[in-house]
């Protein structure tokens, strides 16, 4: 009876669909096509490199495609989008890998292509990509190590050398956030004082920053501070710590400098973040990639400049405050 | 051979309220109705007769809105209307019990008299103590003493029945159609429906009535449409119609309904059951089945006749009692071990026990046999087939091909269905329940020389009916319960249906 | 109506196919990259993943019931692999700890719904914390990496020009297609999923065969996780994250009907190559990610509701 219909249904929409979304995308003259594939855009981190690089393309006259999985965690998604992305054949690939080694397979298929690739914010692993032969053409990020330990003088400073500290770890495994893991442990082992009670991971967000948090106050209610290895955990412990009423009693301290980070240390809810520069990241990598593609060569480690923001020097914040 | 319509009507005709003309519906494969016209009058209780699958449930879910019809029109009082679906053809006054129960399990039998019209109180309240009063008083007037707070899930299935007519009736519609709405009721209940439907028909109320037992239609019809492979045949008075000729306008043939009873041969005992209990449903019921033997179960409506053939087939456990099969104890605590053991059970629901709908014919017959169609769990296609369709041959399935799918059968070719399955499982011992629930007289017939043919090929069998010439007429020993005890044991000679009754009731 | 299931393509698979080939036109003539012979390999290959998680997935709710641990239990067995490998074992006997751990979980679901009674939902949502915090426990939340050659190959191995994982992927639905249609597994799954009581009284073990359902669902999510070990040199305690979504979503627009008793490993092997060709296409043709998101979506729900409301009817006339 009616079945006969639905193919015909079901093909409708779905080309209607197709043919809607490619005439969106059209346009594709003889520029070069570069891809900047991210770990996700559910992070204002990522999204700002997005616009650090389109504005860098724009104005290089490059077509720029911006791609990135729906979870930040998702390498075998972010594998497959480079897969994609080959087939499409883009001139240059621009990644910051999910996972530091699980991105060495689709760098070696670049390479087969013969497609430059630049890393951009979290290394690849080097014995990985020794091993498997692989190429990438340059490094671009920040050292985060040295930011941790930013960080941690900062807390030592901050406590006089004296008193109890939790951490809210990343995604275990992950290069950047061990990294600045690294550098703020390194600097509280020089403070005998300095004791971490907790060091958990909240995955990256800001929810479950704010459980943890809550936990640790529980257990720890004579905490002094804590550092979150990037601002959205940050901010969900600086809620979590309002939400005790214990705000401006602890010492919070994040990672990234987001404008909401910067907001909050305007307010006193936090106290100090480390800014990365995504947006010169993602300026600095599509300039490199239209290099390469001139046939020049680039700085195998292009290093991001680093820095602390605190109360005193929250810089331009656009956004006015408006929170709560 | 197709008499006319029009005969002398004796008494002056009451107002048409329906007519229906030229109406046509086709499935893929089966035209299930080929222009039939209906014409119903106010008041009049019209019977719609006709073998299985002859499209009466078809033609009926046409009226309800249920089936968008292919060609044809339909009048009510005279004026043309279309049936966009069920909830416009309620709104237009016709309420409908359909013939597969259309019950939610889990909702009380009172949610499911009212469901979607549930009286108010305040805004989205529902008035739960006016619904269960309401349901309560309906169902007693059908003769159900059962708890309207009950889920309908724990109702047997000829109380989901009652349900399904309570149901219709508070929907107060001025043309009520009935689908089998007896197929599962004992006399009591039937009595009392017919009361009822003698009420609303008084009203004014127009009430049309399929069954396949004929002796209600003589007891209750004014009116009979008969149809035949979707057209119709013949519509008369059902005072003056004669029997025999109805039942060849259906079938076309000539038809002997005595139910014929050979000599019993009765050999080694097979089955023995001794004290059978179970907390407040059965108590202390014992008996023998052997070889050859058909042992009828009778009793009204709650009497605990299905509940023995669940206890001694595994699904419900009992708390007294031994079984045994051949003379040695049956550890049975399931189905399968049931199976295992030599007893099959057909059981009374077939949509929700017997058949899996979305299975072709084929597939559901070989179902409980299908392990020994099999080698290193690879069915061999050719024997399931085989199988399938020498027990489907003698019941007259009317479908296309075995490779149906089942929900697409008319009622009565389910059930047909049910049975192939468990005469394809050949197994020592067969209880059945409500065998031949929905189908017509002539399939009846031939249901009949099967289960005498599996008796005389050595197999025991428990016919468990509410029909009582159907019992009285087939068995060999008729067992009657009353309150979940055997209160009666009646040689097939010497039973009458009125005897098995008296014991029935208790009288 | 329902056609019977012998053929191999019956009314509802050609309906979703022809949405399939719907959809590469479309992206034929939208992009010059899609029709190519590597990317059309490419699209199989990545399909092959969520192809065989969804296999499992078929199995599970065609008996009418879900199973919401499978991510989880490809995250446990690739890291069981993992730590096996690390620990010393032959990379054989490793994967065979990995297949092993992914069929105990699966039997493990199996008994908690069918001994214990659980409803489906409940059970495999609480293996889906399990084997996922087991995961974690074991590798201590970083990634196992670095696995010999021979081993993955599994990924990037090919045959005649086909990878590995499609050749794999494609065995496994010829397998699961013919268990379904051929063997008594089969059929007691369509009958238990179309009527459990009806099938009880008919003497089906329905216990056992529910459990089978899980534990093919298991194993099969085992399999998939050794590809994803391979393919990414890496076990990942974080792998297969909402894997049992999109597993659920092939076998759902394969028209396999979420109520149990209908449906085909054909279906959802169209199902899984859609969401594939979606995605890749959607890549090809640099759409925005969120702008993807809201894509698959509605393909999701355009061809559940299309399907469902033939269905309805379809069921609605034959009652
Ligand atoms: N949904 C459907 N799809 C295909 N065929 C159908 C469908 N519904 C009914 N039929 C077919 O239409 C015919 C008429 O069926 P219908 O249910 O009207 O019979 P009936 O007269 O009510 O029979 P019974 O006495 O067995 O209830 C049958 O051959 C049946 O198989
Ligand atoms: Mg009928």
């Amino acid at each position: 009876m009616t079945l006969r219909r639905r193919p015909v249904r079901i093909a409708a929409v779905l080309v209607g669909a197709c043919l809607g979304i490619a005439a969106c995308n059209r346009g594709d003259g003889g520029a070069p096509t570069v891809a900047l594939v991210l770990k996700t855009l559910n992070n204002p981190f990522f999204v700002e490199m997005e616009q650090g690089a389109r504005e860098a393309a724009d104005s290089l006259g490059i077509e720029l495609v911006v791609q990135a999985p729906e979870r930040e965690i998702d390498v075998e998604k972010q594998m497959q989008i480079v897969e994609n992305l080959l087939q499409r054949r883009v001139d240059a690939l621009l990644i910051t890998p999910s996972g530091s080694r699980e991105i060495v397979p689709a760098v070696v298929k670049a390479n087969e292509a013969a497609i430059p690739v630049v890393v951009v914010d979290t290394r690849v692993d080097a014995p990985a990509l020794e091993e498997a032969g692989a190429r990438i053409s340059s490094f671009i990020g920040s050292d985060n190590v040295d930011g941790g330990r930013m960080a941690g003088r900062f807390v030592a400073e901050r406590l006089g050398g004296q008193g109890r500290v939790a951490v809210l770890e990343g995604i275990p495994g992950h290069e950047t956030g061990d990294s600045r893991l690294t550098g703020f442990r390194e600097v509280l082992a020089e403070h005998p004082g300095l004791e971490i009670v907790s060091s958990q991971t909240a995955n990256w967000e800001r929810d479950q920053a704010f459980n943890v948090t809550q936990n640790v106050l529980q257990s720890h209610p004579d905490l002094d501070a804590i550092f979150a290895a990037n601002d959205v955990m940050a901010l969900g412990a600086v809620e979590a710590v309002a939400a005790a009423g214990r705000t401006g009693e602890i010492v919070i301290v994040g990672f990234d400098a987001q404008d909401d980070a910067r907001i909050a240390i305007r307010e006193e809810r936090m106290d100090a973040t480390i800014a990365q520069n995504p947006r010169e990241m993602g300026r600095l990598a599509v300039i490199s990639a239209d290099r390469l593609l001139r046939g020049e060569t680039v700085p195998a480690e292009q290093p991001v400049r680093i820095e602390l923001v605190t109360g005193q020097q929250t810089g331009a914040v656009e956004a006015p405050a408006r929170e709560e | 051979m197709i008499p006319s319509a029009s005969e002398p009507h004796p008494r002056p005709p009451e107002p048409i309220v329906l007519r229906m003309f030229g109406i046509r519906k086709a499935f893929p494969g089966v035209v299930a109705l080929d222009g039939v016209d209906l014409e119903v009058r106010a008041g009049e209780v019209h019977v719609l007769l006709g073998e299985n699958g002859a499209g009466k449930s078809t033609l009926m879910k046409v009226l309800s809105g249920a089936h968008a019809m292919d060609a044809g029109r339909i009048e009510l009082a005279g004026s043309e209307v279309a049936i966009s679906g069920p909830r416009h053809a309620r709104d237009l006054g016709i309420g409908i019990i359909y013939q597969e129960l259309a019950l939610v399990p889990d909702l009380s039998a009172a949610e499911n008299v009212f469901l979607g019209r549930e009286p108010r109180r305040g805004p989205g309240l529902v008035d739960r103590g006016a619904m269960v009063a309401a349901s309560r008083r309906i169902l007693q007037t059908l003769g159900a003493s059962f708890d309207p707070g009950l889920p309908v899930r724990v109702l047997s299935i000829a109380q989901r029945q009652l349900v399904e007519v309570a149901r219709a009736l508070s929907l107060e519609a001025r043309i009520l159609v009935m689908d089998e709405p007896t197929s599962a009721l004992t006399e009591r209940e039937t009595g009392a429906l017919f009361a009822t439907i003698r009420r609303l028909t008084s009203q004014g109320v127009a009430v049309i009535y399929i069954s396949h037992r004929l002796d209600e239609i003589f007891e209750i019809g004014d009116r009979v449409t008969v149809l035949r492979d979707g057209r119709r045949v013949a519509t008369r008075e059902v005072d003056g119609a004669d029997r025999r000729e109805l039942v060849r306008l259906m079938a076309d043939r000539e038809i002997d309904e005595r139910v014929p009873r050979p000599a019993a041969r009765r050999g080694d005992e097979l089955l023995r059951v001794e004290g059978l209990g179970r907390h407040g449903v059965l108590h202390d019921v014992s008996f023998r089945v052997h070889a050859g033997e058909i042992v009828g179960f009778a009793g009204l409506l709650g009497s605990g006749r299905t509940e023995v053939a669940r206890a001694i087939f595994g699904i419900d456990p009992h708390d007294a009692g031994r079984v045994f099969m051949r003379g040695r104890p049956a550890r049975i605590s399931s189905p399968r071990d049931a199976i295992r053991a030599g007893i099959g059970l057909l059981t009374e629901d077939r949509k929700r026990q017997g058949l899996v709908l979305e299975l072709s014919i084929r597939e559901n017959i070989v179902l409980p046999v299908l392990g020994s169609m099999s080698r290193f769990g690879i069915v061999s296609r050719r024997m399931e087939r085989e199988r399938a369709s020498k027990h489907a041959a003698g019941l007259r399935i009317k479908t296309p091909s075995l490779e149906q799918v089942v929900l697409n059968l008319s009622g009565g070719n389910q059930q047909k269905v049910v049975l192939a399955k468990w005469l394809a499982c050949e197994v020592d011992v067969l209880i059945l329940d409500e065998p031949t629930r929905g189908i017509d007289v002539g399939s009846k017939q031939e249901v009949y020389q099967l289960i005498h043919r599996l008796a005389s090929e050595g197999v025991g069998i428990v016919l468990i009916s509410s029909e009582l010439p159907e019992i009285v007429g087939l068995a060999d020993r008729i067992l009657v319960m009353r309150a979940g005890r055997v209160v009666a044991e009646l040689s097939g000679d010497e039973a009458s249906q009125e005897s098995v009754l008296a014991h029935a009731v208790g009288a | 109506m329902a056609l019977p299931r012998t053929k191999l393509l019956h009314g509802r698979e050609v309906g979703t196919l022809a949405g399939l080939l719907a959809l590469c036109a479309a992206l034929w003539v939208a992009t010059p990259h899609f029709a190519t012979v590597s990317n059309l390999v490419n699209v199989v290959e990545q399909s092959a993943i969520i192809g065989i998680v969804a296999v499992g997935m078929t199995f599970v709710i065609l008996t009418g019931g879900i199973d919401l641990s499978v991510g989880s239990i490809v995250a446990l067995s690739g890291v069981a692999l993992g730590t096996a490998h690390e620990a010393g074992l032959p990379i054989a006997a490793a994967a065979a700890v990995g297949l092993t751990v992914g069929l105990a979980c699966g039997l493990g679901n199996g008994a908690l719904i069918t001994l214990g009674r659980l409803p489906p939902f409940i059970a495999t949502l609480g293996m889906m914390s399990v084997a996922r915090g087991i995961a974690l426990m074991l590798s201590d939340g970083r990634p196992i990496s670095g696995y010999p050659a021979s081993f993955r190959a599994l990924a990037t191995g090919h045959v005649l020009g086909i990878p590995f994982p499609v050749i794999l992927m494609l065995a496994i639905y010829a397998v699961a297609h013919f268990l379904l249609t051929r063997t008594l597994l089969g059929r007691y799954t369509y009958a238990i999923g179309g009527n459990e009581e009806a099938s009880a009284l008919s003497g089906i073990n329905v216990r056992a065969y529910k459990a089978a359902a899980y534990a093919i669902a298991g194993l099969l999510s085992a399999v998939t996780s050794m590809l994803l070990v391979a393919r990414l040199n890496s076990a990942q305690p974080i792998a297969g994250i909402m894997y049992e979504l999109d597993a659920i979503a092939a076998v759902v627009i394969g028209g396999t009907s979420l109520l149990g008793g209908s449906g085909t490993v054909i279906g959802t092997l169209i199902g899984a190559l859609i969401m594939g060709v979606l995605r890749n296409g959607l890549n090809l043709l640099g759409v925005s990610s969120y702008l993807q998101q809201v894509a698959i979506g509605s393909v999701i729900i355009v061809a559940v509701l299309v399907d469902m409301m033939l269905r309805r009817r379809a069921r609605r006339a034959a009652e």
